[in-house]
This record gives structure tokens, C-alpha cells and sequence, in this order.
């Protein structure tokens, strides 16, 4: 048995994870974790019906995890179920269409990023929105990201390479920097290369969550071992593999294995080596090699730590490195979850639970006020400006800026403006 | 908070969070970790101190006294005694201050254990209790009447109220039926407790219990008052009843213990303190007389936290800070601290379930010296900055002593001081 099925086992029936779920809370079609995790997966052997539908509304935010006493995979087992409705055929076939144009980001923005003024317009229309939530059922107010006219690795393979002997890092950019915000990836690479690190930038496709958390575990494991087949030689090499979306990395880690019982030796070497971004700084600071920040940031900004950055259980690495700014002022948000969870409050019969769940992280940013909030997901990002009108940003924009990179926009026009 | 942290504390149950609480108090910079959340969200919200042996004049002073008069006699490495009893008392008071602060007042009864009644009916002795529950104490023989809601399945009035009866405590039960609540699938003590906020539900409950008082003086209700305002809760419904009105402890998830964690970790985060939990501590670097750093379970690899003093509160066998295994072998899951009292697997349990006696197990434990720094059995200290607190202690037997939350908040608060100190006495 893997590990994910082992842990229910350990299931003390507390109710703990019950009372944490943001989605349970506010709403009557999800019983919540302990039923729809180590209750009913008891139920789901290989000969037998499955038990309820409403797993498909666990947003996978892990919340439950973090707050179980005994570490019950709980969010995977519901991740596992809906694969296993994927794979039985009890997910409609326009539900899977829809959630499939939802989860391929990478075929996406390949497609569409090259016409990017043009794909926008249509996305942005609120016809196109209308027919789209009618027939597809992607909700029409939903935070759809703008493609970008600049794609990540192009930029990056366009500009005179840095060479570095002293230390290389590949960096794992990820959908949304390459199709959607080049600038993360940019204030990325500024903050490594102005600490004399060699940025690499290999070909690389979709981490796969997004179909993951669909339950289309078939496709996600060809984009895991495609990504294996790329990444490998530099974790040979022992060069870290870093990356500034949270999922991406978390993927990579652990959520790709766990998921898909894919535990190579290959799997795992590839594991070992991948780093969230800030993860990887805090390691340089501790070493005594990071760079120090100089440029002060005279702002009182909202923070928050998105779900998929707990899960990794690194505590929280990026709060730390911002901490390192002169004069800024971070403020953390308490709240369980920003809502959107990926692709689930895309989803028609999903949106306003996401906004529901989102509530008490938007009045917290509101409160906070201040011209932008910082969060290190790209889909949470979205969701947070959606809901409150104020700006995001990663922050590695901020530590660029602070380091004297100014090439971020959203960042300089909030010092400007302070 | 960035960098290494002056006290790591690990665990989230009472004992860690008063211990992070306190080494705050004292201007240090503390980190709290844990695994999950922890006994407070399965306990009855009370802190018992001390309910075996206590007598007519009992109470904390003399509960207490107890504890060391006659524990002590026997036990005299029994945590209490190793505090004495005006740090106990000092602890104590300091929780129920802290508890004042934020709006929720902890009461002791003059010096005496109240005898409130459990989730069955039974007295069940306990030294602080919340205001909202203190008017079901079963010393006074007002009639009460017990009230359930039909959608929250877990709670079952005729049963007490029957127990109730049986000890001579006139009781009626009923189940109400709010409209409200009919379409919620599920509930839990927390969905209604968060119900509360509204007054059209308080006014829907009223009306619903007002036709079954019969002459009631007192209503028991599941404790669900809320969590923001449970005093006023309290109150607003008592003004609609004309009657008094207490909390009953229900079954996980309990809302009167979720109330102290959250006041707690507000406290720790107004002071300036980290609470994160998702972090499984698993392994530990030693170096000389000193720990390094622990190790925590993550994706991929081991994060590691360093820290210049660590608090260890990770509870017993029930908490998981101890694992026992089929063999016999007991280990403290981190440190692989010594074990006093460990038994043969035979003789773990005694074949009485109600045994007066207890079961052995639960009095397997780490022994302390008097700044509770772990020791071995010659008395040799395991580390210099390595303080243990909670039931994870050893010469204590929490449950049968109906000494658990005493034993967490008294040597949470002191192993706090102490590591923010970390002098040798
Ligand atoms: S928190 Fe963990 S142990 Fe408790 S009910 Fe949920 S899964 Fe089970
Ligand atoms: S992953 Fe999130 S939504 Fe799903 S059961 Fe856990 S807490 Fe609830």
C-alpha cells in the first residue's frame, strides 16, 4: 500500500480536519474531509460502487492535512478518489471537456499566446464569457489570467547568457510564468543572477497539477515523466531545480509521486533536488551567501501564504526573505484559503464557494489596504485581485525591486505612489 | 519573525501553547510547531487540576494539596510537586487572567472542584470552568432541562437526562427541530456554534426550547455559544428564557476547547510569536550537551529548525508524542528520550477498564529534574536546552487524576520561563 492509503489508517475520527475545511464551511454539498477522506475511502475498494459523487468538491486546498493530529493524507485520498471517478467514467464527458481546457494551461498558452492581443479580447468578452459558462461551464465572472505578448523562455534565451562557475540553478518557470507573467520569471532570474548564481532554462511542459487535481491522472503522468526526461541530467548533476510557483514545485516534490505512485529512483532524484524559490534563498541566507537587500520599500503590504506553500511544510521561507527588506512592512494573513484552489473556482458550480471560502482573506487584504498584496500563487493571485481590485505581486518582485531591479511595474508605482 | 527562533516549541496543545505564551512574556522570540492541532479541540474546555481524592473541603488549594500532600507522599516527583504550590496556584490564576482579557472568564469554585455534568450526566469534577457552564453544577438540585438539536446527532439528552435522574438531579430532555438547521447535512458542534453570530437564529432557538421549560430553572444546551461572544450568547438567551443557561461539553469537535486555542494563539501572535502546524517532527541533531536543530517531515526532504532552547510538548500516548509498539518498546517519538514506568505489553492494561488504579501505560513518561530537563534514571541530564512539559511527564497519571489540563497549563507556563531563561536552578 502507498503511503497516501496507508495514513488512513491513522484516522482518530477527532473531527479536527472537519471543523478546519474552508469548503465544508460554507457549504452543504461537501461533508467535509473526515467523511469524504478516511471515512469513505474505506468504501472505495476496487469492487465496490463508488460511494458519493461529492468528493469532486474538495478544492485540494490541504488545509485538513495541516491540522490533523495524526497525518492522514486526507486531501490526497480525495484527490485519488476523483481520479478513480475520472478513471470509471462518473465524470460527465462535457465535465471532463471543460475540465481539461481548464488543466492544459501549457497547450493553451501555447496556442493562444502567440495571438495574444487577439485571445485576450475573445477571453475578456463577456459574450464569449456568457457562452462559454452556458456550454462549457467555466464561470463567466472567474479571474481568467491575460496571456502575456512576451513569453518567458524566449525572453530569457533572447538575452546575452551569464555564465556563473561558482553556481548554477535551473529554474522551473511553469505555465502561468511563461504564457501569463513573465514578469515573476524576470524578477526571478534579476534576483539570482545579482547573486552571481548561472540561471538554466531547459525545455519543460505543464507540471501536471492542474490535471491532477481534475482527476485526469493519465495525462498528468506523461507531463511528469516528459519533465523527468528533461530535468533529470541537471539533478544528476546536483543542481537544484527552483521555481517560483508553489504548485509547480510542490508537484514536482511530492504531489506527482504521491498521486500517481510514481516513485522511481528517477522520480525521487528529481524530488530531492526541486526547490521552491524562496526555499533555495533561505538555504543561501543560512550559508551566509545571500545578497543583501538594500533598496528600502517604504510599504505595509498584505501577505498570504498560499495553501499549496504550506503543504510543502516549509514553514514560510518567502516571509522570511522579506523580512530582509528595509522598511517593508509585511502583514500575514491568518485565512485558511484564498478560494480558487487551482482551476476549481473556474468551474460554473464552483465559483462562489471559492469566492465564500475567499471571504475572509479578502477582508483581510482590504483591510491591510496598500496598493498591491503579495502572494507567491499565480491562481491565487488572480482570485485575490478579482475579489478586492488590489494588485498582486510575487514576492520576488518585491526583493528584485529591493536589490535595484526595477523592471517591476506593479512594484515601482506603489513606491512611487507612497 | 525571520531567522532562528530563541525558543522552539513543539506542539500545540495546552503545554505548548501556555509555554510559547509565557517565553513570550519573558521577550523572547518563539516559534511554536506541531504536527496537527492539538487535545484542544477534543477537550471539554475546562482545566481540571486535580479531581481523584478530592474531598468536601477539596478544591484547587486543597486538590492540590492533595496532589502533594498525598500524591507527593507517594509521588514526590509528581509535576506538582516539583512546582509547589504557589507556582500551580501562580499558573493557574495567570490562564484565567489571560482568558479574562479576552472576554471569556474562567471561574473556579471558592477553592472547591465544580461538579459539572458530562456529555452523559455524569459529575464530572473540574477546578476552572467556563461561565457559560457553571449553572449545571450538580451540587445544586435545580430542576434542568436538557436540550438537544434533532439535526446534531452526537448529543443525547434523554441519556442524561436519565443518568441525571438516576443521581437524584431532576431532569426533563428534548430534542428541538429548527427549521434552520433541516437542509444542513452534517452538522457539527462548530456549524452552530458559528451560527450564532446572527440574532435570528438566537430568537429561533429561543422559541423553540420556551414551550418545553415546564418549570425548568436551568437549560442545558450543547456547548455551541459561539466563539466570538459566548458570554453574551449566554446572556441574550437567558433574557428570552427567563431561565439560566449552561454549556455542556460535547464530542469532538469541542468548541469550549477551540475557544482556549484560539485565545491562546491570538495571544502568542499579539506578542509577536509564530503558530504553524503541518510540521511533524521526527529526528533530532545532537551535539555535546546541546540540541542543534529538529527535523521535520516535508515534501521531498527534512526541513530543519534550529533554535537556541526547544520545548518539548507533545503529549503522551494519546497525544502521539509517544509511540508504543507491539513489542512493548515505548519511545518518545523525537528525542528517543528514557522512559520511566514502561511495562511489559502484558502488563500495560489492567483487565479492568474502570480500574481505580488506572492503566499502567498512561503513566509511562519522561522524567524531568526541577527545571524539567529530561533525565535519565541515574539523574543524568539528556541536554541543557531541552525542556519537557504536558502529559508527556512521568509520576503522573492525568487520566485517572483528572490532572490533565493542570498538569499542561502549570508546567506549560513554567517550562515556558524556564526556556526563555534557561538558567539551571
Ligand atoms: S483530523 Fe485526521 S484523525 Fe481527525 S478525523 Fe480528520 S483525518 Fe481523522
Ligand atoms: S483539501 Fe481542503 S477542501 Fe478538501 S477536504 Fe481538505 S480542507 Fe476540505
Amino acid at each position: 500500500m502507498n503511503p497516501v492509503e496507508l495514513s488512513l489508517q491513522n484516522c482518530i475520527k477527532c473531527n479536527i480536519c472537519v471543523t478546519a475545511c474552508p469548503v465544508a464551511a460554507v457549504t452543504d454539498l461537501f461533508p467535509g474531509p473526515k467523511y469524504e477522506g478516511p471515512q469513505a475511502a474505506r468504501f472505495r475498494g476496487s469492487d465496490q460502487p463508488m460511494p458519493d459523487s461529492s468528493v469532486d468538491y474538495c478544492s485540494g486546498c490541504r488545509v485538513c492535512n495541516m491540522v490533523c493530529p495524526t497525518g492522514v493524507k486526507i486531501a490526497e485520498i480525495n484527490a485519488k478518489a476523483r481520479g478513480g471517478m475520472v478513471a470509471a467514467g462518473a465524470v460527465s464527458a462535457r465535465q471532463r471537456l471543460r475540465n481539461n481546457l481548464l488543466a492544459r494551461s501549457a497547450d493553451l498558452g501555447r496556442l493562444a499566446q502567440p495571438v495574444a492581443p487577439i485571445a485576450n479580447a475573445i477571453l475578456n468578452n463577456r459574450l464569449v464569457r456568457i457562452v462559454t459558462e452556458s456550454v462549457l461551464g467555466i464561470a463567466r465572472e472567474a479571474p481568467l489570467p491575460s496571456f502575456s505578448r512576451l513569453r518567458f523562455s524566449k525572453w530569457f534565451h533572447g538575452r546575452p547568457k551569464t555564465v556563473s562557475a561558482k553556481r548554477q540553478v535551473v529554474f522551473f518557470h511553469g505555465c502561468s510564468t511563461e504564457y501569463y507573467e513573465p514578469r515573476v520569471g524576470q524578477a526571478a532570474v534579476a534576483v539570482l543572477e545579482a547573486n552571481g548564481i548561472e540561471v538554466i532554462v531547459p525545455p519543460q511542459g505543464c507540471c501536471g497539477l492542474p490535471l491532477l487535481s481534475n482527476g485526469e491522472f493519465d495525462a498528468a503522468r506523461d507531463y511528469h515523466a516528459s519533465n523527468i526526461s528533461s530535468l533529470l541530467a541537471y539533478a544528476k548533476q546536483g543542481i537544484p531545480i527552483i521555481g517560483t510557483s508553489t504548485s509547480c514545485t510542490l508537484t514536482l516534490k511530492e504531489e506527482a509521486p504521491e498521486l500517481l505512485d510514481y516513485y522511481g529512483e528517477d522520480a525521487q532524484l528529481l524530488a530531492a533536488h526541486t526547490y521552491d524559490f524562496h526555499e533555495y534563498l533561505l538555504e543561501l541566507l543560512e550559508q551566509g551567501e545571500l545578497l543583501m537587500p538594500r533598496r528600502p520599500i517604504p510599504l505595509t503590504l498584505a501577505y498570504h501564504a498560499p495553501c499549496q506553500y504550506r503543504a510543502h511544510r516549509i514553514g514560510r521561507p518567502s516571509l522570511e526573505i522579506m523580512g530582509l527588506i528595509p522598511e517593508l512592512n509585511i502583514i500575514e494573513s491568518q485565512a485558511a484559503c484564498c478560494g480558487i484552489a487551482g482551476t476549481y473556482g473556474y468551474k460554473r458550480e464552483k465559483y462562489q464557494i471559492g469566492m465564500d471560502v475567499g471571504r475572509p482573506l479578502f477582508e483581510f487584504v482590504n483591510s491591510v489596504g496598500g496598493s498591491v498584496a503579495v502572494c507567491d500563487s499565480e491562481t491565487c493571485r488572480w482570485q485575490i485581485t478579482h475579489a478586492t481590485g488590489i494588485e498582486t505581486v510575487h514576492p520576488v518582485e518585491l526583493l528584485a525591486a529591493a536589490y535595484g531591479y526595477t523592471g517591476c511595474d506593479r512594484v515601482e508605482k506603489a513606491i512611487a505612489g507612497s | 519573525m525571520a531567522g532562528k527562533p530563541d525558543v522552539l516549541v513543539i506542539g500545540a496543545g495546552l503545554a505548548g501553547l501556555t509555554a510559547a505564551w509565557q517565553a513570550l512574556t519573558m521577550g523572547k522570540r518563539v516559534r511554536l510547531i506541531a504536527k496537527g492541532w492539538g487535545m484542544t479541540h477534543w477537550h471539554a474546555g475546562c482545566i481540571d487540576v486535580m479531581g481523584e481524592g478530592v474531598d468536601d473541603d477539596g478544591g484547587i488549594s486543597d486538590s492540590a494539596g492533595h496532589a502533594m500532600a498525598g500524591t507527593a507522599a507517594v509521588q514526590p516527583d509528581h509535576p506538582y510537586a516539583i512546582l509547589g504550590r504557589p507556582k500551580l496556584n501562580e499558573a493557574i490564576d495567570s490562564f484565567a487572567q489571560l482568558c479574562r482579557a479576552y472576554e471569556y472568564p474562567l471561574v473556579g469554585n471558592a477553592g472547591k472542584n465544580w461538579m459539572l455534568p458530562s456529555a452523559v450526566g455524569a459529575a464530572r469534577p473540574t477546578y476552572l470552568a467556563p461561565e457559560t457552564m457553571i449553572a449545571g453544577d450538580l451540587t445544586d438540585q435545580r430542576p434542568m432541562l436538557i436540550v438537544g438539536l434533532s439535526q446534531l446527532n452526537d448529543f443525547y439528552p434523554g441519556l442524561m437526562a436519565d443518568n441525571l435522574n438516576a443521581q437524584g438531579i431532576p431532569a426533563a430532555a428534548v430534542t428541538v427541530d429548527l427549521a434552520s438547521l433541516r437542509e444542513v447535512r452534517h452538522l457539527n458542534p462548530v456549524m452552530v456554534a458559528n451560527r450564532f453570530h446572527s440574532l435570528t437564529f438566537l430568537d429561533e432557538i429561543a422559541d423553540a426550547i420556551r414551550p418545553h421549560l415546564n418549570g425548568a430553572e436551568r437549560v442545558g444546551l450543547p456547548a455551541v455559544l459561539g466563539f466570538e461572544q459566548p458570554i453574551r450568547v449566554k446572556l441574550e438567551l437567558e433574557q428570552r428564557l427567563g431561565c439560566q443557561l449552561f454549556e455542556i461539553p460535547t464530542l469532538p469537535p469541542s468548541v469550549p476547547g477551540i475557544r482556549l486555542h484560539r485565545i491562546l494563539v491570538q495571544e502568542i501572535r499579539r506578542l509577536g510569536g509564530v503558530v504553524q502546524e503541518g510540521f511533524e517532527v521526527v529526528a533530532a541533531e545532537i551535539s555535546g550537551s546541546r540540541v542543534l536543530r529538529v527535523f521535520s517531515e516535508a515534501g521531498a526532504r527534512q526541513k530543519s529548525h534550529a533554535a537556541d532552547v526547544f520545548v518539548l510538548a507533545t503529549g503522551g500516548i494519546l497525544g502521539g508524542g509517544m509511540v508504543a509498539a507491539q513489542t512493548g518498546d515505548i519511545k518518545e517519538t523525537i528525542f528517543g528520550l528514557p522512559l520511566s514506568g514502561v511495562k511489559a505489553q502484558q502488563d500495560w492494561l489492567s483487565h479492568e477498564y474502570f480500574d481505580p488504579q488506572g492503566h499502567a501505560v498512561f503513566k509511562t513518561g519522561i522524567r524531568v529534574n526541577r527545571d524539567f530537563r529530561p533525565i535519565d534514571e541515574t539523574g543524568s541530564q539528556f541536554a541543557e536546552n531541552l525542556i519537557v512539559v504536558g502529559t508527556t511527564l512521568a509520576h503522573c497519571d492525568p487520566l485517572r487524576e483528572r490532572s490533565m489540563e493542570g498538569i499542561a497549563v502549570a508546567t506549560g507556563f513554567w517550562g515556558g520561563r524556564q526556556a526563555a531563561s534557561n538558567e539551571s536552578s
